[in-house]
């Protein structure tokens, strides 16, 4: 753990505010950029953002320092944004991917040109098609660069499980991409 | 190109994509403040046991001065009657 980090958890422990907010500040760009893979919604994401670091607040006691803090963030971040497609799975939200004029300038765009923002969306809306753990899997392999290793840590699974489920989740996003007709749409057949 | 590989370009562009910034520090420190459990002091708890303690004492020490005046409880309470006038 960085110097700075340790200095500040233990003053955010005696009650000191300032410090807190520095590890926030220090953080929340990374923490953000991890929830905005699990809403596109900015207020939405927002709210996310911050119940992550209030709920790091109140579990700072258990951060034992073994491993970096942004690793540890990360953890509670991943579990509040799963926690937060639960319950929207709960109350069956259709999505729909980006409309058709999206695609066709993603098609008639070279790789360099492809704009980052409409790749997102489109990646995006494909995956919440998925159950909450298949789409997990995948957001974090396909945005987050993570292994199966790091998924089980971060999630507390087995590695077998998240090997599994990574082949499940690939298989369905599969099955939709062809029933969506994607490559056709992105104009990517060839 | 196979469905899969069609994914992994689109995001491999979609992790070069800008992230909003939201500054969240000030509305963490809020929130967290409203929703930190108000700490019990125990000054105020002390100072109440004490007074309690204070209390009990003199009502003690003032039963024990008056149990002195009264020979027996009993009698005190039936002796008045006879010296009623009935009629």
């Amino acid at each position: 753990m960085e110097n700075t980090d340790w200095s500040d958890v233990s003053a955010s422990l005696t009650g000191d505010d300032a410090a807190y907010s520095r590890i926030v500040r220090r953080y929340e760009r990374a923490i953000t950029g991890l929830l905005w893979r699990f809403t596109r919604d900015p207020a939405q994401c927002e709210e996310l953002v911050q119940q992550v670091f209030v709920d790091a607040y109140f579990s700072l006691k258990t951060y034992r320092g073994d491993a970096p803090l942004l690793h540890w963030l990360r953890k509670i971040a991943t579990r509040t944004g799963y926690r937060y497609w639960r319950e929207k799975t709960r109350e069956s939200v259709e999505t729909t991917l980006p409309d058709s004029d999206v695609l066709e300038q993603i098609a008639a765009a070279q790789d360099d040109e492809i704009d980052p923002t409409e790749a997102a969306a489109v990646l995006q809306g494909l995956l919440a098609r998925l159950p909450a753990d298949d789409r997990l899997v995948l957001t974090l392999m396909y945005f987050d660069e993570c292994s199966t290793l790091e998924i089980a840590e971060r999630m507390g699974w087995s590695r077998a499980k998240v090997k599994t489920q990574a082949l499940r989740a690939r298989r369905r996003i599969k099955e939709i991409a062809e029933r969506e007709h994607l490559l056709e749409k992105l104009g990517w057949t060839l | 190109m196979d469905a899969l590989e069609a994914l992994v370009r689109l995001a491999r562009k979609a992790r070069e994509e800008p992230i909003p910034i939201f500054n969240v520090a000030d509305r963490v420190r809020l929130r967290i403040r409203s929703e930190r459990p108000a700490s019990v002091t125990l000054i105020p708890l002390g100072l109440f046991g004490g007074l309690s303690a204070v209390a009990a004492s003199i009502t003690l020490f003032m039963a024990i001065e008056f149990w002195k005046y009264v020979s027996s409880p009993v009698m005190e309470l039936v002796a008045p009657l006879p010296e009623i006038r009935l009629w």
